[in-house]
């Protein structure tokens, strides 16, 4: 156990300063990269040369401060105050990106467990089935679903949306936001939530539901093609039996690995099913950032998806390490 | 008798030798590379794959030379008129010509996705290979590095870059963004690969002949993993081409006065109602392309797998001059 506590507080380490390097790269590359100074001076009347200094000056983001000087100062404000820094408004970070990794979370929950749920079922059952035309034609449809751009996907389902819409001559499917319905009606509102996700779910379920259905079909022929299967047949276990309890265990181990990582990216949603569908997610955050100069903004929300990712990672290890009697912790 | 044990013993090269010698028409040889392809193109759904390809080409090629308009000049005779005789693919909203657009959008698609992926590839072998083969501290280093780039989803760093691209060299930018974090992760596939080939005697042989280092990375370790290159290359195109029309649809990437399918998209896509042609077309394209880079990724695959059906059997062969014949 002591040897386990080990293992984990030196991945822990090495990630906190993988994180701390990545974010710092992020940062240094943002401020090469983006000009604050220019949301002042596009501005018609311009404000005058000592405002917008004073206003740069204030959110930590003047270039004429040496970029190092600007570092300490920022680096300071996360690690005594966790403080993520100010817009180029003079907005904070932090509030600005607290609210919206609810609405991403929001979004991405339930599409999440369903991609996995569809996807792994779909693998399974196509690889029990290898080559007959119940494979072929889910696998031909997955191959298709996995490189059309998201972009084509989501307008082609936005415009069919449209095309019900007015065929039935009233809206049915809402194609952006997460809520409209203002009322007090618990139903209704339960009912307006459903007619605004449902797009956006059918999208961001096709798309990672596709990654797990040819994964778990990979995964699983070939396990079923292994000694340890073939053993068990010969022992008298029906292929059925034999794919069940021994073939689709191990082929599940590899399988929860990539859950891990999902698990990790519900919090930082989706940047473009969150533009198109105009959810305002830590995804459209980030756009927003990039195209408002809003530097501390973006590193944040790059920061955490590093968090994120991380996360999943030293989760993919432990889900590793609980399933597979084969890894030991040395 | 003692002869024909003695033939029996010999290998297939002796046996090749030996049949050159009786003359001329007794053994037909073909190159790796024409093994290849005649595996290529055993496949129907490759030779699909390539025959679309080779059409949406000769539109980004030609289609600008024949279309009577051209994508800069809008036509303020027609304005968001549907597809017709004289706009072939209809116009947008600024009267722009989108068949005009379409096809200078393909061959910047395709011109993006390439380069892309060729260079991703080229870095990517290189540096996968070399931290492969250093070994020790270099390789832990590397690694470290390589994880390090990589917990930072791409996506935003590769944002970051191509939002200064603008005006009529924005591609260019936007080719150079996404290469400079698009090798990571095919680095970190290529060093796994290359574990094993450094083991190999032929490697070993020219380490301790003295070759140099960055010659045995070139010569004798990415040649040996030629075939998953070419595969990758082939698939990296189609992840160009994603991360274009993303990036542009996002205002990122390609901007006006330039266009292409993803601008035309973001543009079209505020228009659904009044002109459905504008987003549908470029999105048809754009499928189009992307499935017939996957069915070519796919053939060479199964062409490069010596265990695929593409490498044929006795049968396969005879059935195929019976049919010829």
């Amino acid at each position: 156990m002591a040897r386990f506590v080990w293992y984990i507080t030196k991945r822990v380490l090495n990630y906190v300063v993988m994180i701390f390097v990545a974010t710092s790269l992020t940062y240094f590359l943002a401020s090469s990269f983006m000009s604050p100074r220019s949301n002042y001076e596009s501005r018609t009347p311009r404000p005058p040369q000592e405002s917008i200094e004073a206003s740069l000056d204030r959110a930590n983001l003047n270039d004429k401060t040496p970029i190092m000087e600007r570092y300490q100062k920022w680096l300071g404000g996360i690690f005594t105050k966790f403080d993520w820094g100010m817009t180029p408004q003079g907005g904070s970070v932090n509030q600005e990106m607290s609210g919206r990794i609810g609405a991403s979370v929001k979004l991405m929950l339930f599409p999440t467990v369903l991609s996995i749920a569809i996807g792994v079922s779909l693998g399974v059952y196509t690889a029990q089935r290898q080559y007959h035309w119940q494979d072929r034609f889910w696998s031909g449809v997955a191959s298709v679903f996995l490189v059309i751009p998201t972009v084509v996907l989501a307008i082609l389902v936005v415009f069919f949306a449209i095309e019900i819409n007015s065929a039935a001559g009233t809206r049915i499917f809402y194609v952006t936001g997460l809520q409209s319905y203002t009322g007090g009606n618990v139903f209704l509102e339960f009912l307006d939530f459903l007619q605004h996700m449902i797009l956006p779910t059918i999208v961001l379920t096709i798309i990672s539901a596709v990654g797990y259905h040819l994964n778990q079909r990979t995964y699983l022929l070939d396990e079923m093609h292994a000694d340890y299967v073939r053993t068990a047949r010969a022992k008298g276990l029906t292929r059925k039996q034999a794919i069940r309890k021994h073939a689709l265990r191990a082929s599940l181990i590899p399988t929860s690995v990539n859950v891990a990582f999902s698990i990790a990216g519900i919090f930082t949603g989706a940047v473009m099913t969150e533009k198109i569908f105009a959810i305002h997610g830590l995804g459209e955050y980030f756009i927003n950032a990039i195209n408002g100069n809003n530097i501390h903004g973006a590193v944040a929300v790059a920061a955490f998806s590093g968090v994120c990712t991380l996360a999943g990672a030293l989760l993919a290890d432990l889900f590793a390490a609980a399933l597979d009697p084969r890894i030991k912790m040395s | 008798m003692e002869e024909q044990n003695e033939s029996r013993k010999l290998t297939n090269a002796e046996l090749e030798l030996q049949a050159d010698a009786a003359g001329a028409g007794e053994v037909k040889r073909i190159s790796y590379a024409g093994l290849i392809a005649r595996r290529f193109f055993r496949q129907k759904s490759a030779i699909a794959g390539l025959i679309v390809l080779g059409v949406m080409v000769l539109i980004a090629v030609v289609g600008p030379m024949v279309c009577p308009y051209d994508y800069t000049e809008p036509d303020f005779a027609a304005i968001n008129v549907p597809p017709n005789a004289q706009h072939w693919f209809g116009t947008d909203g600024g009267g722009f010509d989108l068949f005009a657009c379409v096809a200078h959008g393909l061959g910047r698609s395709l011109v993006i996705g390439i380069s892309y992926a060729l260079l991703t590839m080229v870095i990517a072998a290189v540096i996968g290979t070399a931290i492969a083969y250093v070994r020790g501290w270099g390789e832990k280093v590397g690694m470290w590095i390589l994880d390090m780039l990589l917990v930072i989803p791409s996506f935003l760093l590769v944002a970051m870059i191509v939002r200064a691209a603008s005006g009529a060299t924005g591609w260019l930018v936007l080719i150079l963004g996404l290469t400079a974090f698009g090798w990571i992760g095919y680095a970190r596939t290529l060093r796994t690969m290359a574990l094993s080939l450094r083991e190999r005697d032929y490697v070993k042989a020219a380490k301790y002949m003295g070759v140099h280092p960055m010659r045995i990375i070139v010569r004798h370790l990415i040649p040996n993993l030629g075939s998953i290159l070419i595969i990758d290359t082939v698939l990296g195109v189609i992840a160009g081409i994603n991360s274009e029309t993303a990036y542009s649809f996002l205002g990122l990437g390609i901007k006006s006065p330039d266009t292409s399918l993803g601008l035309i998209l973001s543009q079209g896509s505020s228009a659904m109602l009044s002109g459905p042609w504008i987003v549908l077309i470029p999105s048809l394209v754009l499928v189009v392309l992307c499935v017939s880079m996957q069915l070519i990724g796919d053939g060479l695959r199964d062409a490069f797998d010596p265990y695929s059906r593409a490498a044929g059997s006795v049968d396969d062969d005879t059935d195929d001059d019976g049919d010829q014949k």
